[in-house]
């Protein structure tokens, strides 16, 4: 029996600020950013270098968006308010807005903390019924709104939760593709970032209707044999990947950008307690999920921007933060230290899901 | 045109028995109907999710016309239970409608035809043929059906490899982490079938086999499984694939021996699981001469310890395990006593019974 696939895409509207919102009811109305490292702040007194990682709708009225240098923000919007990100807080509402999804429909594949991808298939005919008691729910368990887009596949249901927010509901059927879809900006689909966007435009292709129009071997050419042909499928709503309902990570990390430079030397003392408390992180970041890793690496950004990873293999796996420290600390010495550094980073990979029993028939 | 006059519990029961495999959301509007067929001298329902379909009736003193409907088994069953003891029921088609009337009770419900109800066939072509008891198939999935994968992307694993050969009848079941099999000795001989019974039909079997020696007539072929019983008939579709080879993760050669009183072990474990790491369920058996300690600890370091005293005299050991996985055998595998044995730390364990001698348990062992 292949009944037609339906599929939903959930997002979370504004998440971190709208969650920030639940516990500061005061600050509603006001344009608000998530990001920075500090207490609550107006953003015209801001003089660090972070980042929005989130805005209200508000603040997205003067123009801001999240990924925008909050020095950028300050000058577009100063009179915003400004609070720092409480990761902590965003991972237990995420939890229940996705228990409370579970409950309705189980068949979740869980995309990070504010959004999900929900087979809707099982809900033939109703799944418009079906998304509306999802919203119903979240809304219940957590007091936040979301926008679901519904449509036969992934692809096209992550376009469709976008067109309706906040607080939408987006129903995509085969036949809403030219009409409704090919109209929109060509990087709406997801996987179209900032360079195939200007190679697209480069050779005329600006929305998704132009993708789907455009010569599939011209494509193919200018992308590659896989990309091109990704590109055309995807222009013309197709897209066959199934849920991923386990997804089992490769690797996890931290990483922290200083508030200045430091010197691999001369700010030794201050470096060293930064890279312990990114360990010590770390080392809870793989036991909440439950894995323990068995390479350990750093990444270093310069004052200038370089890049640089270093690796380790260590004998067997860890979840201890000071195992994870000591590797970490000899990658470190692999590295050179002459200049400044702006950025510091740990990870560990070659996961095993921990306390795991071993496989009968491995 | 009235299809039956019943007493409630008489239609309740065949009823109530294959309603359970109904699916609550699906997308054939059908598969949510009981199909109602009265046939020249008793009266059947019939329901199915594609992959299992259950037939059951119940024999009518009056005869009458052949006809057949189906109706929603939910609100059905809901009528009927909500009826009183002993209602006389009828249950009579009106145009497109059927009526359940009882008493001054009336309800009107849709039909849908019963010429649009999907239906399994029974197992044709090469089919295995054999009958046991049925309570002696009850006690045999008891012994291995907790054992079954839930929802595991190796899709062989959600299900009981039913096995015949060497004159018996061999049920597996494992999750990859955890085994259990069960023999029992056929009387005929037959030639060797391997099938893979899905889940849900091991779980409804269970439910619905009772604790008597009538008999469970079982027919397989390499796609389908029918089983009859009572007035039950269950046809149930296979799981194609490949079962791993069980024989290979079963240890015979384990010198680390002992017996323990399965009520002690269990309590005890039932204990240190309280401080056991929620997800994790890990407990460490530290194995020493006379003695096992048996470790818990969570995540907020809070420890337990059960100490019991044991004839053992093989090597010293220190072994993690799953306590789900020991609890699964100690709850589900009756008997006074249990024999543990061990290889090492990393070895698979073997649990078996002294009482059950055709039933072996392996669970693999997990770092802590």
């Amino acid at each position: 029996m292949s009944a037609a696939r339906r599929i939903a895409h959930l997002d979370m509207d504004a998440y971190y600020a709208s969650v920030e919102l639940l516990r500061r009811p005061e600050l509603r109305g006001l344009p608000l950013v998530i990001g920075g490292g500090r207490g609550l702040a107006r953003l015209a007194d801001y003089s660090g270098r972070g980042v929005i990682t989130t805005a209200t709708y508000e603040a997205r009225a003067f123009g801001l968006r999240s990924g925008m240098s909050l020095a950028r923000a300050a000058a577009l919007c100063p009179q915003a308010v400004l609070l720092p990100a409480d990761f902590d807080e965003y991972r237990r509402v995420s939890r229940l807005f996705k228990a409370a999804v579970a409950r309705i429909a189980p068949q979740i594949e869980d995309r990070g903390i504010d959004e999900i991808f929900i087979e809707l298939s099982a809900h033939g005919g109703d799944e418009r019924e079906a998304a509306r008691s999802i919203k119903a729910a979240v809304r219940e368990a957590t007091g936040l709104s979301c926008s679901i887009g519904v449509a036969p596949n992934k692809l096209l249901a992550k376009i469709a939760s976008e067109l309706d927010k906040p607080d939408g509901l987006t129903m995509i059927e085969e036949g809403d593709l030219a009409p409704r879809i090919w109209p929109l900006p060509a990087n709406r689909i997801n996987g179209i970032g900032p360079k195939a966007g200007e190679k697209l435009a480069a050779l005329g292709i600006r929305s998704i209707g132009e993708l789907a129009a455009a010569d599939r071997a011209l494509l193919m050419r200018r992308f590659g044999a896989g990309t091109g042909a990704w590109l055309h499928d995807a222009a013309h709503g197709r897209d066959e990947r199934a849920l991923v309902t386990e997804r089992e990570p490769k690797s996890i990390s931290r990483e922290t950008t200083f508030e200045r430079d430091l010197h691999p030397r001369r700010d030794r003392e201050a470096l060293s307690a930064i890279f312990t408390r990114l360990c010590e992180k770390l080392a809870e970041d793989l036991r909440r999920k439950g894995y323990r890793g068995r390479s350990v690496g750093i990444k270093l950004r310069y004052d200038n921007f370089q890049t640089l990873t270093r690796d380790r293999t260590l004998e067997s796996h860890t979840d201890d933060a000071r195992a994870i420290r000591r590797a970490a600390g000899e990658c470190l010495r692999r590295a050179p230290l002459e200049r400044r550094l702006r950025l510091l980073g740990v990870r560990v990979g070659s996961l095993a899901a921990a306390g795991e029993a071993a496989d009968l028939f491995g | 045109m009235v299809l039956v006059k019943a007493k409630r519990d008489e239609l309740l029961g065949p009823l109530s028995a294959v309603s359970g495999i109904i699916e609550r959301r699906h997308t054939l509007p059908i598969l949510s109907n009981v199909l109602i067929d009265r046939g020249a001298k008793a009266l059947s329902f019939l329901a199915t999710d594609i992959e299992i379909q259950i037939t059951s009736g119940t024999p009518l003193e009056q005869s009458g016309e052949a006809h057949a409907v189906t109706v929603g088994a939910r609100k059905l069953v809901d009528i009927l239970r909500a009826l009183p003891d002993g209602a006389e029921v009828t249950l009579q088609q009106q145009d497109k409608r059927m009526l359940v009337k009882a008493g001054k009770s009336r309800f009107s419900l849709q039909t849908l035809p019963a010429e649009d109800f999907p239906r399994l066939s029974k197992p044709a072509g090469e089919v295995t043929r054999f009958s046991l008891e049925q309570k002696t198939l009850r006690r045999l999935l008891g012994l291995v059906q907790y054992a079954m994968a839930q929802q595991d992307i190796r899709y062989y694993l959600n299900g009981l490899l039913m096995l015949v050969e060497d004159r018996q009848l061999k049920l597996v079941a494992t999750d990859g982490h955890r085994l259990a099999f069960a023999s029992m000795a056929l009387e005929v001989d037959l030639p060797r079938q391997e099938v893979i019974v899905p889940r849900k039909t091991v779980i409804e079997l269970s439910k619905l086999l009772a604790d008597t020696e009538d008999e469970v007539r079982i027919e397989l072929s390499a796609t389908q499984a029918a089983l009859s019983f009572g007035s039950v008939e269950l046809v149930s579709k296979l799981v194609d694939g490949k079962f791993p080879d069980y024989t290979r993760v079963i240890p015979t050669q384990h010198k680390n021996t002992l017996t323990l009183d399965r009520e002690v072990l269990r309590q005890a474990l039932l204990r240190a699981a309280i401080l056991s790491n929620e997800k994790f369920r890990g407990v460490r058996w530290v194995l020493s001469d006379g003695s096992l300690k048996i470790v818990s600890s969570n995540a907020e370091q809070e420890e337990a310890q059960e100490e019991l005293e044991v004839t053992y005299s093989g090597d010293s050991l220190d072994i993690g395990f799953n306590v789900n996985y020991l609890l699964d055998v100690l709850n589900n595998v009756p008997g006074r006593s249990v024999e543990c044995s061990f290889g090492d730390s990393s070895s698979s364990a073997l649990v078996t019974y002294p009482s059950e001698q055709n039933f072996k348990y392996v669970v693999m062992p997990m770092r802590i």
